[in-house]
């Protein structure tokens, strides 16, 4: 085999007349989430595999109940398909490689009735690279890195991973999470430790922390000061409760995103993000006393990752709370 | 100009796989049952009471369970180790939500694949999920015991209930685990 045979996709072909043609198809096909896809050609999936310097058929991972192997060339035909640009795709190749982590526990995450999402938090330098949105709004539209990298995962796992609704995707409602949920940890608000470098990577390197989310709860308190606005924190995350999985065990971990206007007043009083953790951890896994006030089970104060995001305004922050998983991470890798 | 492009998928559930599934004994007389049950709600009070009713019935040798540790993963590999050297015929489940009925019913699958009878239980209403299942391993036309409405597919039931349940699905789980007379 030649080199330019190695770097050559070898997936089946369609053809259209045009690329409207080719959209359409697609949705005929069953490959889209409901949204118009950018046609895959050769030469695109090509522009996207070369800034990850992987062969097409590098294994980022398996899901081994549904005897899936998940390979270079369909990652980048489905990030083809997101609307990714090149450059995001060594991002992407780290997300789906975290997302088939065995304790990200892809086959259940992705088939159960709960319809869990997954979060993409992105840390390091490759947030500016590619621009990832990580201060006012980034949760939501209007960021081509988070919406189509969030997207590109989302696809590989209907695409690749045969996640299908009415077949192998059971989620009772599903929700608005898993079209896209990508963002970067804003490391610059602060003098906080990044998320990555408290999980022992380098502050230059880049990295993709990958959480599943069952609950996405939001936390809106406004207490002048750091304990006042914990309270807040620990009462509303007993509201839901996290209990002991077995499989998951130990390291199974819990996300706050930390609000600007709620940030400002930790760092002002010179509080660190394992200051937050400690003080949390004794309140959110006391004893549970009733139906309202369930604890969470949680190993040690280091499975609660404090993130940094969001805008000024509302002083409000988010606790992502986990399917039957724990949280992953990866270093992206560029060519 | 035309544009060619590439197929983003591994192709569906039909693979074209094919699993032989294990030969069948000719009664459960003197069989030891294995229960590879997954926790969900309380199916293992109806396991225990299906075990039972089926070593009073059919003079099962024994009867041999391992509950996962989570609802939606293989067994420890020391749970699988005491269901394979010990039983000889097993039921898997329940089968109740999307990823413990389709992981249950590969549980089956691995079972048969390695030359034990099995047969896994859940709710009708996962069927389609897990027929794509046995689809992709090769047995689309491996049989699954469902229970139905009104029963609570993720096994909210009461004691009662759940033995019912049992006492319903029991000649189902020895017709699928022996041959056929």
């Amino acid at each position: 085999m030649t080199v330019a045979e190695e770097s050559t996709p070898s997936s089946p072909t369609y053809e259209y007349d045009d690329d409207v043609a080719a959209i359409e198809g697609f949705f005929e096909r069953g490959f889209t989430d409901g949204m118009p896809v950018i046609p895959p050609t050769p030469a695109r999936v090509e522009a996207m595999l070369a800034t990850s310097g992987l062969a097409p058929d590098a294994v980022l991972g398996e899901v081994p109940t549904r005897n899936v192997v998940v390979t270079a060339e369909k990652t980048a035909i489905n990030a083809v398909m997101a609307g990714c640009r090149p450059e995001y795709f060594p991002t992407v190749v780290a997300t789906v490689r975290a997302f088939l982590q065995p304790k990200a526990n892809a086959h259940s995450t992705t088939a159960t009735l709960a319809g869990a999402a997954h979060a993409v938090i992105i840390n390091g330098p490759v947030r500016k690279e590619i621009d990832v949105e990580c201060g006012q709004a980034c949760m939501g539209p209007g960021f081509r890195a988070n919406a189509t990298i969030g997207r590109a995962l989302r696809l590989v796992i209907r695409n690749v991973c045969k996640t299908v609704p009415h077949v192998l995707d059971r989620a009772s409602w599903s929700w608005p999470l898993r079209y896209s949920f990508c963002f970067g940890e804003d490391e610059e608000r602060s003098d906080w430790t990044p998320l990555h470098v408290q999980l022992g990577y380098e502050r230059e390197q880049s990295v993709v922390t990958l959480q599943s989310v069952m609950n996405l709860v939001q936390i809106t308190e406004f207490a002048p000061e750091p304990k006042g606005i914990l309270e807040g924190f620990w009462q509303l995350a007993r509201v839901y409760g996290l209990g002991r999985d077995e499989w998951a065990g130990d390291d199974r971990g819990i996300v706050f995103l930390i609000g600007l206007e709620h940030s400002r007043r930790f760092v002002d009083d010179g509080w660190t993000k394992e200051q937050i953790a400690d003080e949390l951890y004794p309140k959110l896994t006391a004893e549970t006393t009733g139906r309202l006030d369930k604890n969470l089970s949680l190993a040690s104060p280091k499975n609660i990752h404090i993130v940094a995001a969001g805008g000024p305004g509302i002083a409000s922050s988010w606790l992502l709370l986990p399917h039957l998983s724990v949280p992953t991470h990866e270093a992206i890798v560029a060519a | 100009m035309t544009v060619l492009t590439l197929d983003p998928t591994t192709g569906g559930v039909d693979v074209g796989a094919h699993l032989t599934l294990a030969p069948r004994p000719r009664s459960l007389e003197g069989q030891v049952l294995g229960i590879v049950a997954n926790g969900l709600g309380i199916s293992e009070v109806m396991f225990d009471h299906l075990g039972e009713l089926l070593r009073e019935s059919d003079g099962l040798a024994g009867v041999v369970k391992v509950v996962k540790p989570s609802v939606a993963v293989p067994p420890w590999p020391e749970q699988w180790a005491e269901i394979v050297d010990n039983a000889t015929v097993v039921v898997t489940g329940f089968g109740g939500c999307g990823s413990c009925s389709t992981r249950s019913m590969r549980d089956a699958l691995d079972l048969e694949a390695i030359g034990i009878p099995s047969v896994c239980v859940g709710h009708d209403q996962l069927l389609p999920a897990v027929q794509a299942l046995a689809r992709l391993v090769g047995a689309p036309d491996y049989p699954m015991i469902t229970v139905g409405y009104p029963h609570n597919p993720t096994g909210v039931w009461t004691k009662e209930e759940a033995a019912g349940i049992a006492e319903r699905v029991v000649q189902q789980v020895r017709a699928c685990l022996v041959a056929p007379q």
